[in-house]
């Protein structure tokens, strides 16, 4: 394919309008005069003419799910229904306020409790909250909760631990950490949980485990049954981790596999768009144990009227403004009506089909560290790369010139030179083997393009370090000329 | 079958043949059959029209803004947005791309964030702000956790004015590392800091943070905020406030802020029933390695060329895992590029015109319910902005919001804590003009007030 992403020499958005000299904001009636602004904002005045061509030049020089595949691992980007962009959008979706009296918010209140209840089916559990923003919220509200849990039995004094396998997610040792318990990494064998290391490392200081399944290698953890009844028995709880939840819809889910607690990402199971960074939605569910302390409020039903009730004395208060990212669980509320029950199986069939199917092609290109039946993404080491003086990084950069995403790279660490794959159940089989072949040139290219790369996007290889070295970090620093150097810790 | 899996003809027996297998099912032997799923109750596939015409049945049940006169506001405000910002929101190269790791594909993106972080150090009057946070409460439970890594100590003072949510949002964050958030008493009559509190408190030396909001919980503008710094020395000084605010205010770094957050969501963000929202944080500069968050910077391509990357990760959880600054990885970023295009699209003049404008409805409509036998408005003797406090001198608030409701005004919102039931007290709400609302809504307000307090029991 030969591909040029759009290349627009788009002057910053300050540079597009005269500055004008600094006055002062205009002084408002029975504002004190020492809060009045001495010098007027500091942005341009533009017609919006020029703004929608600016920003719709910065669109075209910004790869979507739109645009092309993008098989990012763990991240399960999947195209977006343009449905549940319209009915977002609807002005009795989005001009509703959070603090309009119960009765003229029944619809919202309805839609979010119908979510709740579907969510708690599909994942196995008691109760279900949609007010995390986002998966990380979700996993610090979540381990809030198991605190509080354990506080009320006079347990939390000695139960200062989360064991995680070396495998997880980034955000889990960094939520464990933030809700002040220490983290010990267990170390996987053949990319999975090594029982007998969890097992030697449960103890009665254990307050979590925190687990993937199927896990960042793409592996499902066959032993789950087992790692939860050693978990349980030293009286400590599982936590799921709901990012690759779009491989078992519909054949396994936490609750059954003995989990206590889960956050999901909506954003990646659920198709709601991720916007380039965010807004997500990080919807917790939790087993009757945990149910209690859920955030406030919760949404109750009484009679056929829908309201928002606080009267939860265990719950660990808020952990958001108003309830949940309501614009995103409109989209996934969408999402799980159009597909049914037998859609969203067939969402984990195809796309476990898929992951299958790409890394059985190219597996035969580079290896494939551990077993090769995979859930929804699999894992490829680009170690013998080495061997021609390139990295993963740099045929990541060559894929981009193909008209697609990169892998993810670099991930799980304890693959060497790693790339994560992960392409969902809407890419069709012609995408996937044109990814392949993409993949293919890019290994046959000469180390000197692989290096070059890429040359087909709006800018070449992006020098990362000076960005780090020599912050610049705003306008006022390109202004000021302040790129004062930051030590490094 | 679902339109959106892909169903091109012929091609899943294709890929089952390519793997050797009958059925898709054999990939999931690795389950153990212990931990299989029988039906779930989900119901039957729809089609799209079916969804459609389901979710506007239940659509239909909510009573959007536009069928009130709208006094809402507070964190979360009801901006009319020109219809340029939701167009270049809704272009999919922006929506529907990820977190931009590979920043060569993405510079679209990073420009409009770099932007986004430049229009904050601005209003902010702070050097370096972020690519943003949740929401404004969440970024203050990152402020406070951000100043406890500048400073040693356990107790963090704010307002006692805070809205609940915000302050309880705070408790749940500062409770992981097991420090304590505690309320800086307000002079009922000011509704302003008590300031004798703030320097008790400090010194008994184990405070390691203060946040201060612009305007308040009640409303107000405390000059007091100039003089904060001055008190706090060492000790990290957060201000959050409302960016609409901040086209007319001082920005809380010219007086002394290290740290300023805020709600963005009235910069072109539609309320959605709460969410989604948008975090502001900006801090100093010698700070930036403490800072939580993703933090877009300028740099160069490998012809020299302008370009923009993610940088300074190394705080970030990715990469430093249970060393990190923060936990967060998905933030707000399409939030934070409706807020430069809102921002941009209105212009600095368009904004403090309509800050403005907002204030001279907040008083004309607090003086008119002022005068009214029973009702105190506004409830305190200090200055305000857009939004000011109403306190009912009998009757309870749902009843007063009830009866307005019915004469189609949303009159304000209770400032009490739900989880606490009815305060001793008299009944108070923050009340905010919407920019909708004219000198006919106002006047209906006043009328309706009027006709409760004569009778608060009535219909």
């Amino acid at each position: 394919m030969t591909y040029r992403q759009a290349r627009w020499d788009e002057p910053p958005i300050w540079d597009l309008a005269h500055a004008h000299a600094p006055e002062p904001a205009p002084a408002i009636p029975g504002v004190p005069e020492r809060f009045r602004r001495r010098e007027a904002l500091r942005w341009p005045e533009l017609s919006e003419p020029t703004v929608v061509r600016h920003y719709t030049r910065l669109s075209q020089m910004n790869f979507g799910i739109d645009s092309g595949v993008y098989p990012l691992g763990s991240c399960t980007m999947k195209y977006n229904p343009k449905l549940s962009e319209l009915l977002a959008r609807r002005p009795g979706a989005a001009q509703v306020h959070p603090y309009q009296p119960e009765s003229t918010v029944q619809g919202s209140l309805e839609i979010a409790w119908r979510l709740e209840r579907l969510l708690a089916r599909i994942t196995g559990f008691h109760e279900v909250s949609l007010q995390p923003a986002a998966g990380a919220h979700g996993e610090y509200t979540s381990l809030l909760m198991v605190k509080a849990h354990y506080r009320e039995l006079g347990e939390l004094e000695r139960r200062t631990e989360v064991l995680l396998p070396d495998t997880a997610h980034g955000t889990n040792p960094a939520s464990a950490s933030m809700a002040g318990f220490v983290t010990r990494e267990i170390p996987s064998k053949d990319g999975c949980v090594d029982l007998a290391a969890l097992k030697a490392a449960l103890s009665e200081r254990t307050a979590c485990f925190m687990l993937t399944n199927p896990n960042t290698a793409g592996l499902f953890e066959s032993e789950i049954l087992e790692i939860s009844e050693a978990v349980h028995a030293a009286g400590a709880m599982l936590y799921y981790d709901g990012a690759n939840l779009n491989a078992i819809l519909g054949v396994t889910n936490p609750g059954r596999m003995g989990f206590d607690i889960a956050h999901l990402n909506l954003h990646k199971t659920f198709a709601t768009p991720h916007g380039g960074g965010g807004p997500g939605a990080g919807v917790i569910g939790a087993g009757e144990l945990l149910a209690p302390y859920l955030p406030v409020p919760r949404i109750a039903k009484r009679g056929r009227k829908f309201h928002l009730d606080y009267d939860r004395p265990k719950s660990i208060g808020k952990v958001k403004t108003a309830y949940g990212n309501f614009g995103l669980d409109l989209r996934a509320y969408a999402f799980i009506l159009a597909h049914g029950e037998e859609g969203l199986r067939h969402v984990s069939r195809r796309a476990v089909l898929n992951s299958n199917y790409l890394a059985a092609r190219l597996g035969r290109r580079l290896p494939r560290p551990f077993r090769p039946l995979v859930k929804h993404e699999f894992v490829l080491s680009g170690a013998p790369l080495r061997e021609r003086g390139v990295r993963t990084l740099d045929l990541a950069k060559r894929l981009l010139d193909e008209g697609v995403h990169a892998p993810t790279v670099y991930f799980p660490t304890l693959v060497e030179e790693a790339l994560m794959l992960e392409l969902p159940e809407t890419e069709s089989k012609r995408e996937l083997d044109a990814f392949a072949e993409a993949v293919g040139r890019a290994l046959d290219d000469s180390p000197e393009h692989l290096k070059a790369a890429p040359t087909s996007c709006s800018v070449g290889r992006i020098d990362e370090v000076r960005a780090a070295r020599e912050p610049v970090l705003s306008w006022k620093d390109l202004r000021t000329g302040a790129s004062v150097k930051v030590e490094t810790p | 079958m679902v339109r959106w899996i892909s169903d091109e003809a012929g091609e899943e027996e294709a890929l089952l043949q390519a793997l050797g297998i009958a059925s898709a099912d054999e990939l999931f032997q690795d389950v153990p059959k212990k931990a299989r799923l029988g039906r779930l109750g989900l119901g039957a596939a729809k089609e799209e029209a079916e969804v459609v015409a389901e979710v506007d049945r239940l659509l239909e049940r909510n009573r959007p803004l536009g069928r009130f006169a709208n006094f809402l506001g507070g964190r979360i405000a009801c901006p009319y947005s020109p219809a340029a910002v939701d167009a270049i929101v809704s272009r999919s190269e922006f929506y529907s791309a990820y977190t931009p790791y590979q920043p060569e594909a993405s510079q679209g993106m990073l420009r409009a964030l770099f932007e986004f972080q430049s229009l904050w150090v601005e209003l902010s009057g702070v050097d370096v702000a972020n690519a943003s946070l949740y929401d404004g409460a969440s970024a203050a439970g990152e402020a406070l956790l951000f100043c406890r890594r500048l400073h040693e100590g356990h107790r963090f003072l704010v307002p006692a004015s805070l809205p609940w949510e915000e302050r309880s949002v705070l408790e749940n964050y500062a409770s992981g590392p097991g420090l304590k958030v505690e309320a800086i008493p307000f002079d009922p009559r000011t509704g302003l800091l008590d300031l004798g509190f703030v320097k008790a408190a400090l010194a008994q030396q184990d405070v390691f943070g203060l946040l201060a909001d612009v305007p308040n919980g009640f409303g107000l503008l405390d000059e007091q905020l100039f003089e904060l710094k001055a008190l706090l020395g060492e000790v990290p000084y957060v201000v959050a406030a409302d960016p609409l605010s901040l086209s007319v205010l001082e920005p809380p770094g010219a007086y002394g802020a290290d740290v300023v957050v805020g709600e963005g969501q009235g910069f072109g963000i539609p309320p959605s029933f709460g969410g989604p929202l948008l975090g502001l944080f900006a801090c100093r500069r010698e700070h930036v390695r403490q800072a939580p968050g993703r933090i877009v910077g300028a740099t160069v391509d490998a012809y020299g060329r302008p370009a923009f990357t993610l940088t300074l990760q190394t705080r970030e959880q990715h990469i430093r895992r249970s060393k990190a600054t923060s936990n967060i990885c998905t933030n707000e970023s399409l939030m934070a590029l409706a807020f430069v295009v809102y921002a941009s699209v209105v212009g600095p003049k368009g904004l403090a015109s309509l800050q403005s404008s907002l204030a001279e409805k907040a008083r004309t409509l607090a003086s008119a319910l002022g005068a009214i036998e029973g009702l105190r408005a506004p409830r305190f003797d200090a200055p305000y902005l857009g939004e000011f406090t109403l306190e009912l001198g009998r009757g309870t608030a749902a009843g007063f919001l009830d009866r307005l409701r019915r004469r189609r005004i949303l009159a304000g919102h209770p400032l009490a804590d739900p989880r606490v039931g009815a305060p001793s007290g008299p009944e108070r709400l923050l009340v905010a003009p919407s920019p909708s609302v004219g000198e006919k809504e106002i006047a209906r307000y006043a009328a309706a007030a009027k006709a409760w307090a004569a009778a608060p029991g009535g219909r």
